[in-house]
């Protein structure tokens, strides 16, 4: 009887314990409710590596792989044919380079001159502040399209057509591609900080230029790796500007050998030479571009998702 | 009048801070944009060495909104109606995840990793490619028939932007990076005490989500809703950003002018309905 009554305690303790290990004390804490939330996150993670997993393996399978029904993920043999023949057709070596310091010009002329307007905008005081704050919200929001005529005309005045200039200079004074987002990211980057840090500094005696260069613009380092990477990716990515500003020039980014040739095998196929290739070295095309980015944001990501987290990206 | 001093020492200091970008604005966005507005009520010739203006006044724009409406009526409709459904699925969606990837578990950093992959290939060329690919669309809609059952029970008029969303419902998870980024670093910024206290108070976390995560992720759900209206308006495959070209300087900057009152008046109306909605929730 004792005993009986001692081993249904211990069954119901142990029940307890499994209820709690399952459900958890509170519902997030369960191995349910982990279960439910691993499922999701490797579906949509599968949704987002999906693509990529099917660039890497197209790419590298031949003629024999790619006839093979039995082939569909990965191939037998690994043949490099395409990504050589891919970058011969993106010029890759050349564009590569324009590529890199294009993007890396530009992004790091709108980090600099997006921290100065952004640090304007949160903690100096200048005139018509409001109007040029609405006017900043203004341009975040207006389309480029709606400016873009004019602007060629306008560099087609200077003679900066098929040069880099269009879209190195905008990003000298805080513009270019999505810069009013960069200064309302500095910007409520900076209005997050403590007022002291002004006053202590202003007591010390150093004016708003030792300031910046000294105090601000070092610690903002969380938000400026957020718009470095940004801008870094967006420039390189960018395909909208370069081509209308320099189509015709012999020495143009990646994106725009892409374009060219993409078009180029469409012409081939149009004319009747129909490849089994094409999907591939399309697909190594791909890879060769998005390679470069995926390296960066790698070694960028520890101090991006910080800086995600940390930098007021939102005020 | 050593303060006053002192002040206006400072306005200038700031008016420099500023002047840089105040001259990139005027430059590169205020003078095209009043060029933009001058050449859409103008018949413009260019020639080799001058352009010629003809003042037209507004035929530009009668005959892209009367006259020759099939390029608005036709593409940008269904491309609108196409964006009001993305916007409450990007919406949705990126909370969604940012709740999830702020969750801790193990793993977390890796899956954070993967998330924001979009953020990088969403901007390139690449998704047009994964588009041609057939990348986009889920492979459930065809299994199930869903598009037949669509075109039976909606209206016409409605059906195909249906369709379209469906089918391209993984390029709408891509597009949607930037948004978990700005819902995740929103949610940092609710104070962990506010939690501790309600799990105390005994709340499970799913009236905790709809008391406490919600409102106070407000402010983010409208800059991400203003943030999806401008970015889908310069999204590649909007029928609009293709049609503004060199080969009529005239009539283009009048259908980009049209296309931008457009975005503004999806964008005053979301302001609108914010200041209602923190209205509401601030005289609680």
């Amino acid at each position: 009887m004792n005993v009986d009554w001692r081993l249904g305690t211990k069954l119901r303790n142990r029940l307890e314990l499994l209820r709690y290990r399952v459900l958890g004390t509170e519902i997030d804490k369960g191995i349910l409710f982990k279960l439910v939330v691993y499922f999701i996150l490797i579906n949509v993670a599968f949704i987002y590596l999906k693509p990529i997993l099917y660039m890497m393996t197209t790419m590298v399978k031949d003629a024999k792989n790619i006839l093979d029904p039995s082939v569909i993920w990965v191939p037998r043999t690994i043949y490099t044919g395409h990504l050589k023949e891919a970058s011969e057709m993106l010029h890759y070596g050349k564009s590569f380079l324009i590529s890199v310091s294009l993007a890396s010009s530009v992004s790091a002329l709108q980090v600099f001159s997006c921290a100065i307007a952004g640090y304007a905008f949160a903690r100096l005081d200048f005139p018509l502040k409001k109007l040029w704050g609405a006017l900043l919200l203004f341009t975040f929001i207006m389309p480029p399209q709606v400016t873009i005529l004019p602007t060629i005309m306008l560099f087609k005045q200077f003679g900066w057509m098929n040069t880099f200039l269009p879209m190195v200079v905008p990003a000298l004074f805080g513009h270019g591609l999505k810069g009013a987002m960069f200064v309302i990211i500095y910007r409520s980057f900076y209005s997050t900080l403590p007022k002291e840090l002004d006053e202590a500094a202003r007591i010390d005696g150093a004016g708003s230029f030792r300031m910046f260069f000294k105090v601000m613009f070092p610690i903002s380092r969380s938000a400026t790796v957020v718009v470095l990477l940004f801008a870094f990716v967006w420039n390189w990515n960018d395909f909208y500007f370069p081509s209308l500003f320099m189509f015709t020039a012999d020495n143009v980014p990646l994106s725009i050998t892409l374009a060219r040739m993409a078009g180029e095998m469409a012409q081939a196929a149009g004319a009747g030479e129909i490849t089994v290739y094409a999907e591939s070295i399309k697909m190594a095309a791909s890879f060769l571009i998005i390679m470069p980015l995926l390296v960066v944001y790698l070694v960028m990501q520890r101090w991006f998702i910080e800086g995600v987290e940390r930098s007021g990206l939102v005020e | 009048m050593r303060r006053l001093e002192a002040r206006t020492l400072r306005r200038l200091e700031g008016s420099l801070f500023i002047a840089p970008w105040v001259f990139g604005f005027l430059t590169f966005v205020a003078f095209p944009l009043g060029y933009s507005l001058f050449m859409s009520f103008h018949q413009v010739k260019i020639e080799v060495n001058k352009t010629e203006y003809a003042y037209i006044g507004f035929k530009h724009y009668r005959e892209i909104l009367v006259a020759n409406g099939s390029l608005l009526y036709e593409e940008l409709i269904p491309f609108l109606k196409q964006s009001l459904m993305m916007i409450p699925i990007i919406l949705v969606f990126s909370l969604f995840v940012a709740i999830l990837l702020n969750l801790k578990f193990p793993g977390r950093t890796l899956f954070r990793v993967i998330f924001f992959l979009p953020v990088i290939f969403s901007s390139g060329q690449i998704v047009q490619e994964f588009i041609t690919q057939g990348e986009g669309s889920l492979s459930m809609m065809q299994s199930l028939r869903i598009d037949y059952y669509l075109r039976e029970y909606m209206p016409a008029a409605w059906a195909s932007p249906i369709e379209n969303v469906l089918s391209s419902f993984v390029l709408v998870l891509w597009y949607s990076g930037v948004q978990i980024l700005i819902f995740l670093a929103g949610r940092q910024t609710l104070p962990a005490s506010v939690y501790e206290a309600s799990r105390i108070d005994g709340s499970n976390p799913w009236n905790t989500f709809w008391t406490i995560t919600l409102p106070g992720l407000v402010p983010y759900i409208f800059l991400n809703l203003m943030y999806t209206v401008v970015d889908l308006f310069t999204f590649p495959s909007n029928p609009i950003i293709s049609k503004v070209n060199t080969t009529n300087y005239g009539s283009s900057s009048a259908l980009a002018w049209i296309y931008f009152l457009i975005i503004l008046t999806f964008v005053m109306l979301t302001l609108l309905l914010y200041r209602r909605v923190d209205k509401a929730l601030s005289g609680r």
